[in-house]
């Protein structure tokens, strides 16, 4: 009798860790998809007065867009791949119970989260755009590099949300891949489902 | 004697301190100085925080390694290191992503928001620069593949059991 009342509680333990698991991922998916899209879509154009000649000034259209940044463009396709490994996991979780192959899916959904998604994808995108916002928020004086977010303040506005989206999203990854690497660590000693 | 797991883990983990300690050395003594029609610049690794941060990131990160190579075997923080040496992985991509963007730009410039290239000028430096990116690649990709390789041999007998 006790042992049966036990190993209910086990199961359900293990049926609200996995929906907890689960919300965890959705919002993380939000988090990248978020600033996937805050940052594709950053663009600014400004008409600035260059001269005058007698009366009439010259006037100069700058735009201001991701595209023109590659640190930017590498930290839209590394958020927009880590929101596509968010998805895949999220629907292999909720369809994919059928699907196993010597009992290696939880390894592969641990090491994924791990190598892809966390460690190289997200932290290195997030890391060289918040360098980069750096340089065109203060400018470098020794390379004679001036700051940019005084004249395009709605750019530098959103390339901030963007970025601190991403550093969300990062910190949840790493809560998420902490949560797998247990899930497979007490894998062997728990009764089957 | 030693077991060649424990030789390949160790020449590894030997690989990896060296070239963090030559991207370290190579970042902070790349110094230049020079005149440009008559105004003086000074090139240094201080001039960018990017350069900074990687700076300071490869030398928490040598020292950890250095720390490493007198582990003994069979000890029970290896699984510690494990773990560590995640943190650290993820540190390294961090500083040496930051170094790069600055980097890119110091060489090719940004012509929309006028910011000229600097390379022409400290060609020393940016050789320099370029070298302990270079090490410092190959530092990451090593403490990767020592990742992999601890990864592999902590589920080996998850595997052999299914």
């Amino acid at each position: 009798m006790k042992k049966s009342s036990s190993l209910d509680a086990l199961a359900r333990s293990r049926r609200s860790k996995k929906w907890v698991l689960l919300t965890v991922r959705v919002i993380a998916f939000l988090a990248t998809a978020t600033a996937t899209l805050v940052m594709a879509l950053n663009k600014e154009t400004k008409t600035l007065v260059v001269a005058m000649v007698g009366s009439t000034p010259i006037k100069v259209t700058l735009t201001a867009k991701f595209q023109h940044t590659p640190a930017f463009v590498f930290f839209v396709i590394a958020n927009g791949m880590a929101s596509f490994h968010n998805l895949m996991m999220i629907m292999v979780e909720l369809f994919g119970q059928k699907l196993d192959y010597k009992g290696l899916r939880l390894a592969m959904i641990a090491i994924l989260d791990m190598v892809t998604s966390t460690v190289a994808l997200i932290s290195g995108g997030a890391s060289a755009a918040t360098f980069m916002a750096e340089v065109g928020k203060n400018g470098n004086s020794h390379a004679r590099w001036n700051k940019i977010c005084d004249k395009f303040e709605t750019y530098c506005d959103r390339g901030g949300v963007a970025i601190i989206a991403s550093s969300a999203g990062l910190i949840l990854m790493l809560i998420i891949t902490a949560m797998s690497i247990f899930k497979l660590l007490n894998k062997p000693n728990s009764v089957s489902s | 004697m030693i077991k060649p797991k424990r030789l390949l883990s160790l020449l590894l983990r030997f690989i990896a301190f060296g070239t963090t300690l030559a991207a370290v050395i190579l970042m902070a003594t790349s110094h230049e100085k020079g005149t440009f029609f008559a105004v003086s610049y000074e090139a240094k690794y201080t001039d960018t925080p990017a350069f900074k941060y990687f700076v300071i990131a490869y030398a928490i990160v040598t020292v950890y390694g250095f720390l490493v190579l007198f582990l003994p075997p069979g000890s029970p923080i290896w699984r510690l290191v494990l773990a560590l040496d995640l943190v650290f992985i993820m540190l390294l991509i961090s500083s040496i992503s930051a170094a790069m963007a600055i980097a890119q730009v110091g060489k090719n410039g940004n012509p929309r928001a006028a910011w000229l290239p600097v390379c022409g000028q400290v060609a020393k430096f940016c050789n320099q620069v370029t070298g302990a990116l270079v090490a410092g690649f190959i530092a990451l990709i090593t403490y990767i593949i020592l990742l992999l390789y601890s990864i592999y041999n902590l589920l080996n007998p998850l595997f052999e059991k299914a």
